[in-house]
């Protein structure tokens, strides 16, 4: 059903947005506890993520390319807003031209690219 | 020399480790469980802890408490999974031991492995663990007076989970929005300083949204969407402010 498709589609840009924020968190930050929290929470969002992958077909071939330029531009768009946000709120040593590189590699590791 | 032979999957000793060879047929062992602000429980339900204790306690040989939380201590058989924290240091075959319950119990646990001192860091600062040991039952007795710590940065990274609801509000099961919506309310009265537990938050959730919103929103019955939308919406915004001016103004 493609209205049950574009539903699964919105849950994993959510939750794949969160993992690349998390990601990049955790690599801004030298306190040890709140990276291990980050990776904690990155870990929960990304099996969410696969859960709702798992419902897509094809399940382990990438999905077509209109799909991946929506899924890919929504998760950047959504992870640079965030990100920008905390940066005006002090958190500090956040780069934002790692999140192109890191949103890529989340979505092959989904096998959506 | 006599040999015993042991299944190559095994949990709980590493190979090399001395161990006491004893009679299948044992004094059988009974278990008074600890219950922590539940009022009642279904006689069935209680059958199944005991069960689930005698087979944790069977297979893994050291742990510092086994401690059952979340929705299966609801009235009622409306449960997903039961939730099952252990508490130990060992390192444990989680999915082994998930799938051995499963087979026995014929219900699906979701156990959580963790140590001691990760149980008190996350009493401390994350709200949520406040919500999911306010109501709980253990093989052991379980005392906790942490002191909360707030760590704005902690409760900024718990709080992002809970903005996934507007956006994706008519995709979600009613259990995933009530677990939003409880996420970042626990979080708020975690920062006013108030107590933490299931009916506190509950008691919130209904002040702040509406009457039986608790219920509506795990029955995922929102009538009035557009008005709670807007409620939560404002509410969030309000949080996360807070939270991020407080770590622009230096708070840990």
């Amino acid at each position: 059903m493609v209205q049950n498709r574009n539903k699964l589609i919105e849950l994993i840009i959510g939750n794949l947005s969160n993992v690349v924020v998390y990601e990049l968190l955790g690599i801004s930050i030298d306190d040890e506890i709140i990276r291990g929290y980050y990776s904690k929470e990155l870990k929960v969002s990304l099996d969410k993520a696969k859960s709702y992958r798992g419902q897509i077909n094809p399940l382990y071939s990438p999905l077509p390319d209109k799909d991946i330029v929506y899924i890919k531009d929504k998760i950047i768009k959504k992870v640079k807003a965030e990100l920008q946000l905390r940066m005006s709120k002090g958190y500090g040593n956040i780069d934002l031209s790692l999140v192109e590189g890191i949103v890529d590699s989340t979505l092959k590791d989904m096998k959506i690219v | 020399m006599d040999q015993v032979y042991i299944p190559k999957r095994r949990m709980g000793f590493e190979i090399g480790t001395y161990v006491v060879v004893k009679p299948l047929q044992e004094k059988v062992q009974t278990v008074t469980p600890f219950f922590y602000n539940i009022n009642f429980l279904e006689p069935i339900k209680v059958e199944i802890i005991n069960q689930i204790f005698k087979n944790i306690s069977s297979n893994i040989s050291r742990y510092d408490n086994i401690i059952i939380t979340g929705s299966f201590l609801e009235k009622g058989f409306s449960f997903n999974d039961m939730d099952v924290l252990l508490i130990s240091k060992e390192k444990i075959e989680k999915e082994y031991l998930e799938q051995l319950l499963e087979n026995k119990i014929g219900i699906k646990v979701h156990i959580i492995v963790m140590s001691n001192k990760t149980l008190l860091k996350g009493i401390s600062t994350d709200p949520l663990y406040r919500t999911m040991l306010s109501k709980c039952v253990s093989i052991k007795r379980f005392v906790y007076r942490v002191k909360p710590e707030i760590n704005y940065k902690i409760l900024d990274l718990h709080l992002l989970k809970s903005k996934l609801l507007v956006e994706n509000f008519d995709f979600l099961t009613g259990r995933e929005k009530y677990e939003m919506v409880r996420n970042a309310v626990a979080i708020a009265l975690f920062i006013e300083g108030k107590q933490v537990n299931k009916s506190k938050v509950d008691e919130r959730i209904n002040t702040l949204f509406g009457k039986s919103m608790d219920k509506n929103l795990r029955d995922n019955i929102i009538i009035e969407k557009k008005e709670f939308l807007n409620k939560y919406e404002k509410f969030y915004k309000d949080l996360s402010s807070g939270i991020l001016s407080s770590i622009k103004n230096g708070s840990k």
